[in-house]
This record gives C-alpha cells, structure tokens and sequence, in this order.
C-alpha cells in the first residue's frame, strides 16, 4: 500500500497546468498560426478601443479649451413650409439689449468659392462675418488688423492661417488684392493658427474672412448658417441661449432656430462616438471570431493527432474533465501567449494612429483587461467542443491505432 | 447467482475461497459497423478468483481483446454484468470507470503504449499524478517501480531510446506503481523476441506469486498460456475453460 494516500481523486493543480505547457512546445508552426489569429483579434480590441478612447478625448480637450460659455446657433429650413431665405444680416447691437446674458455675438455666412490671387486659383472657404467674432472665438492675428465697425462697406478681408499659407501671403504690405467671384479685396490682416474645432461649425483657419454686409457680392441671397455667442456667465447659459432662440426664431420664418450650448454639442458628440463604438465593436467580434475560428481548428486537429496518448492517458486513470482541461489550458495557454503579444501590438497600432492624426496618445486603461479577457472569452467558446469531444472518447475507441 | 463478499479494496489480502475480485455474468457485445453490427461476444460468463494467474487464448479475430477490454472497463458490454470486487461497473459513468481503472487495475499492452514524449520514469508516475499524489512523492515511488524492474539507469530515458523489452518493463513498472488488484495483459511479448519475452513473463509472474496480483493474459503463446493456473479459450465469441492446470490448481 502506498504511504501518504491522497484523499482526493484527481491531478494536482501544479499537474494541471504543467501537462498542457509542456505539451504545447509540440504543437509548432500549427501553435504560430493559432496565435497569430488570437493576436490579431485581441490587437483589434485594444487598438480600436484605444482609438475610440483618445477620439473622445480629444474631443473633450477641445471642449475645455473652447471654453464653456459659448453657444451655436443656427437655422434650419422648416420642411413643408415655402422656403424663404434667412435672414442675411443680424443687428448685434439689438440682440445684446434684448439678451442681456450674452457678452458677444457674431453672425457668419459660410460659403466656398475660388479665390485668385497673384494669377493662380484656389478654393477656399468664405465667412461673411463681423468683427466681434474675434472677441467671441478669442482670435489672435499675427500680421496687420481683423476687421473693424467701420469696415462694413469696404472691401476688406482677412486671412486665416492655413489659407494665407495656400495662398503664399506671408505679410499684408506690398500684397496685392485678392480676387473673389470678380470682386477684388484687400487683406487687412493674417490670423495666426486657431486650431480646428469640432464644436464650432466654421474652419476659421481654411477661410478668408470678410465683412458680412459685402457677402451681398459674392452670393445674390446671402443666408446666415451660424451665429456664434458668448455668453456671460455659464449656469445661466441653458436660459441665455433659450432666450436668444427666442429672439431668433421671429426673425427666420420657415426656419426652425437652434441654440446649441456645449453641453449639447458634446452630447451630440458622444451619441456620435457611442455608434461608432459599435462599429469598432462589430470590427473586433468579426477579428474575435476568426481568431477563435484558428484555435478551434488548430485544437481539432490537436485531438485527431493525439487520440492514442488520449487513450493511454483514459486507461491509466484520466477522467473525462482530466482530458478535457489537458486540451482547454493548451488552448488557453496559446490563447494567453497571443493576447499579450496582440495587447502590445493593439496599443502600439493605436499609438500610430493617434500621433498621426496630430492628438496626443492617452492609454484607455479599461482597453487591455478588455482585450485580453475577450480573446480568452472567444478561445474558451470555440475550444470547448473539441475539448469535449476529446473528453467523450471510449477508452477503447482513443485506443485503437488506425 | 453467486454474492460476491464485499471487499473494503485492501489489495494484498490472501484469496480466501470464494473470494471472487472478477465476475462476469452473460456478457454480450457487438460491434456497430457501416453493414448492420458484428457480434463478437455471446453470453460470456466467467469468474476469476483474486490471485490467479488466467491465460486467454483463441484464433486471430476470435473476441479475446474485446473480452480483455470490457474486463478493463475501456469497453462497455452490449448486454450482461461485471463486477469488480463485487461492485457492479456495468453502469458506472466515464468518471468512476477512469478512477476504478487507475485504481484496481494495470494494462500492459502488446505495442507498450508509453507516452513518448515523457521520460521512462515520467511515465511510470503519471497514474499516480492522476490520482492524487504530488509531483515529488510520485516520482519517488515511481522510482521504487523502475528499480523492481530492473531499470534504473535508464529512468531519464524517453522510450524511444529503449528497447522493445524495456519498453514492456517501463509499461510493467506503470501498471504496478498503483498496486492494482488485477494486471490485464494483451499479448504482452508479442513484439518481444523469446528472450526478452521470457524476462517479461518471469517478471509477471513473479508479481503474481510474491504479490499476489490478479493475473489475466491474452497469449497465442501455448507454452505461456501453459505456465498459467487456468486457460480459457475464446471461440467465435463464446468463452470455454480448457483447464484449470492441474500443476498449480
Ligand atoms: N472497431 C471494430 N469495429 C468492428 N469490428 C471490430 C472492431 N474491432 C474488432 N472487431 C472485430 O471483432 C472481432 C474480435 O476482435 P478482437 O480484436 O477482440 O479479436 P482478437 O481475438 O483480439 O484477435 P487478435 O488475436 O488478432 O488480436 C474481430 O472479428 C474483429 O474483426
Ligand atoms: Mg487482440
């Protein structure tokens, strides 16, 4: 009788995991291919959740340097009524008396056209808008003025950053005007890199900048598509913007009138990263399940291969589950390895993406443990029935070498 | 029917008579195959007494390893009862027949069935890793067994660099190392040459008279079977007695 009898049936722990580790050494180019799937589809997860996550986060920085008193207004032509334009021109004098909450409005008319200068051609967008837009979006000029009051029925303009490089402008003396559908121009100033923002509905740095009472030259029914406030304090900015919607909506007939505040444009934002969410989650399940696809078959054939060592493994005192969990830990083992190296690879993939799209890389701490878990998730579901069908054997069938 | 005295599994008692550790009862079993099924064993009785050594021999294809197989739990009956020790495994589940097989019950097979991927000594402890034991204190008593066998310097040897007779003493050493109640052998010197078969044999044998193991060997060898206490002989499915041999009965 053997001394120190153990009282329970079964291998040890330390025995169930070291059979499959050893075992897995065996398994070669097969175990490469099996790994590189789980890889690929754990990097799937973990980059795009990374990219969704440094997406949202941008989005949010831009939000904070933005600052949080600004609204966004705008109109929409009511569908089912005769359409008639809106309105062109907007008395800001008027609208700060009959609103007192806000600090400073400025319309803007956005529209693109081909702007000449020096002899060559450019399309570039165009901002009837009127000099208290700088105040309201905190503009900054790095060469000669923005526009003025005074300027109302002149035929200046001035340049945003990226279009003045488009456009070669380097200065504004010894420049020549600037010819926009036939009407020529002078530019008063050069603005220095504002930075896109997805909140604000007009790409100040791509346009040319002029009066909005001269747009009447550019286009016969000139329309405002933004109107863009500061507001003075931000808890009151909900009821500020209401009010002004108010004061608006008379003013537009056949249009219905929006004043968005950030809270709303970020809303809006976030509805639009939770879809893409699930598509990225559509895009991870599909790399999942080919992952889990190449596991599974890479275990199929496992079992296939080892039937006799299964069969001596049953004679000698393997129970169904000692069977199964040989094969299900070499998956996992397998499938642990590819996770790693598909973490690593998802994070770096991401990093990429980020750096080239100009944000800076923040790591989604949720991403990896994601990751990780869904790709030993997907191994576990697809490894589970060649598991069993291992388990399942007859001793006597696993046996007979054929 | 006969009862069997239950047996509280204490492996190295002296056979008391009627102490039946094997009893088949009207076994039947039929092979399904892809044209209706193939009978290979009809109504097979048979009782072995704990301690005695038992030769099965028959004609290639007769049924003597399907016998040896239901025997050993790897096969189920088609219809009948076995008992082991008195226990009815007819019915038992996957589970309770693998931990019975490890158990009660050591297999030597004719092509030696190690794993080649472990060492000799490996191989030897791994039914007692299946049953419980740490890594260290299987090994030690796997150790013991490779030494009664003869081969303790090739211990560290994977299979493959052994030869065909100590392959079948590394098999041997696996089947023992638990102290199972009943060795089942199916043509264990089939592919050994007579020299080493005759080791092997004196080897088993042994086993069975300082021991005390329950001995059950399938053999085409009629010298062999004859060393044996009984022979039975498998017909066309069914089980006859030839002798118990009257040198050792
Ligand atoms: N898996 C199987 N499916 C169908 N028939 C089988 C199967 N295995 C064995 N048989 C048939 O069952 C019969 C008994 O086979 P078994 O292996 O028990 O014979 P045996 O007496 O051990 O022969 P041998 O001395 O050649 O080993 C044979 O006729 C064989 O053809
Ligand atoms: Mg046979």
């Amino acid at each position: 009788m053997p001394d120190a009898q153990p009282h329970r049936y079964g291998p040890s722990l330390r025995q169930t995991l070291s059979d499959p580790l050893s075992s897995l050494r065996l398994l070669g180019r097969r175990a490469l291919l099996a790994l590189l799937g789980i890889a690929a589809g754990c990097a799937a997860v973990v980059a795009l959740l990374n990219i969704g996550h440094n997406a949202a986060h941008e989005a949010i920085r831009t939000f904070k340097g933005l600052g949080s008193e600004v609204m966004v207004g705008s109109f929409t032509a009511t569908p089912g009524t005769v359409t008639r334009p809106a309105p062109a021109t907007l008395d800001t004098q008027h609208v700060k008396q009959a609103v007192p909450g806000l600090r400073e409005i400025a319309p803007a008319i956005l529209y693109s056209a081909t702007v000449r200068a020096a002899g060559q051609a450019y399309p570039l967008s165009v901002i009837g808008t009127s000099h208290e837009l700088e105040g309201v979006l905190g503009l900054r000029l790095r060469h000669g003025r923005f526009l003025s009051p005074y300027d109302q029925q002149s035929t200046y303009a001035v340049l945003g950053a990226q279009a003045a490089r488009a456009l070669n402008v380097g200065s504004v003396s010894n420049q020549g005007p600037v010819a926009i559908e036939g009407y020529l121009f002078e530019i008063i100033g050069i603005l220095a890199d504002h930075g896109h923002n997805p909140l604000i509905p007009i790409p100040v740095d791509e346009a040319i900048l002029l009066p909005i009472e001269g747009m009447r030259r550019i286009t016969p029914t000139p329309e405002i598509t933004s109107i863009i406030a500061r507001g003075r304090q931000s808890e009151r900015l909900a009821e500020d913007a209401e009010t002004l919607r108010d004061y608006l909506a008379p003013k537009a007939p056949g249009h219905t009138v929006q004043v968005q505040i950030p809270q709303q444009l970020l809303d809006g934002l976030e509805r639009q990263a939770r879809t893409f969410s699930y598509l990225l989650l559509g895009l991870a399940s599909i790399s999942l399940l080919v992952g889990g696809v190449g596991i599974m078959n890479v275990m199929v054939m496992n079992v296939s291969e080892r039937r006799q060592e299964i069969g001596i493994r049953m004679a000698i005192g393997a129970r169904p589950r000692d069977i199964a969990s040989l094969f299900l830990l070499e998956a996992m083992a397998l499938a642990v390895v590819g996770a790693l190296a598909g973490a690593l690879l998802g994070v770096a993939a991401a990093w990429m993406f980020v750096r080239l799209s100009g944000w800076s890389f923040s790591l989604s701490m949720t991403s990896l443990p994601l990751g990780i878990a869904s790709s030993l998730l997907s191994t576990l579901f697809f490894g589970l029935h060649p598991a069993r069908s291992a388990a399942n054997l007859q001793p006597v069938t696993a046996l007979r070498d054929d | 029917m006969e009862l069997a005295v239950p047996n509280t599994g204490n492996n190295h008692t002296t056979a008391l008579p009627g102490d039946n550790l094997l009893q088949l009862e009207g076994i039947s079993h039929t092979y399904p195959t892809t044209v209706g099924s193939r009978s290979t064993l009809h109504n097979v009785s048979l009782s072995v007494m704990r301690g005695q050594s038992c030769a099965i021999v028959g004609a290639s294809g007769s049924g003597k390893s399907t016998l040896l197989n239901i025997i050993g739990l790897l096969d189920q009956p088609t219809s009948g009862r076995l008992l082991l020790d008195g226990q009815d495994m007819t019915r038992a589940t996957a589970h309770i027949r693998a931990q019975t097989r490890n158990q009660r019950i050591g297999f030597v097979f004719q092509s030696f069935n190690l794993l080649p991927r472990l060492s000799a000594l490996e191989n030897v402890a791994l039914p007692l890793l299946y049953r419980g034991y740490g890594h260290t204190e299987a090994q030690r008593l796997a150790l013991q067994e490779v030494t009664r066998v003869g081969l303790v310097n090739r211990a560290h040897h994977r299979p493959a660099e052994l030869s065909g007779g100590q392959r079948q003493r590394i098999a041997i050493a696996r089947a023992l190392v638990g102290h199972p109640d009943l060795i089942l052998a199916d043509e264990p010197t089939g592919n050994l040459d007579s020299n080493t078969a005759g080791e092997v044999l004196a080897l088993l044998q042994a086993l069975n008279r300082e021991q005390g193991v329950t001995l059950v060997i399938v053999t085409h060898d009629e010298s062999l079977a004859q060393t044996l206490q009984r022979c039975l002989l498998v017909k066309d499915g069914h089980l006859l007695e030839r002798y118990p041999n009257p040198v050792h009965a």
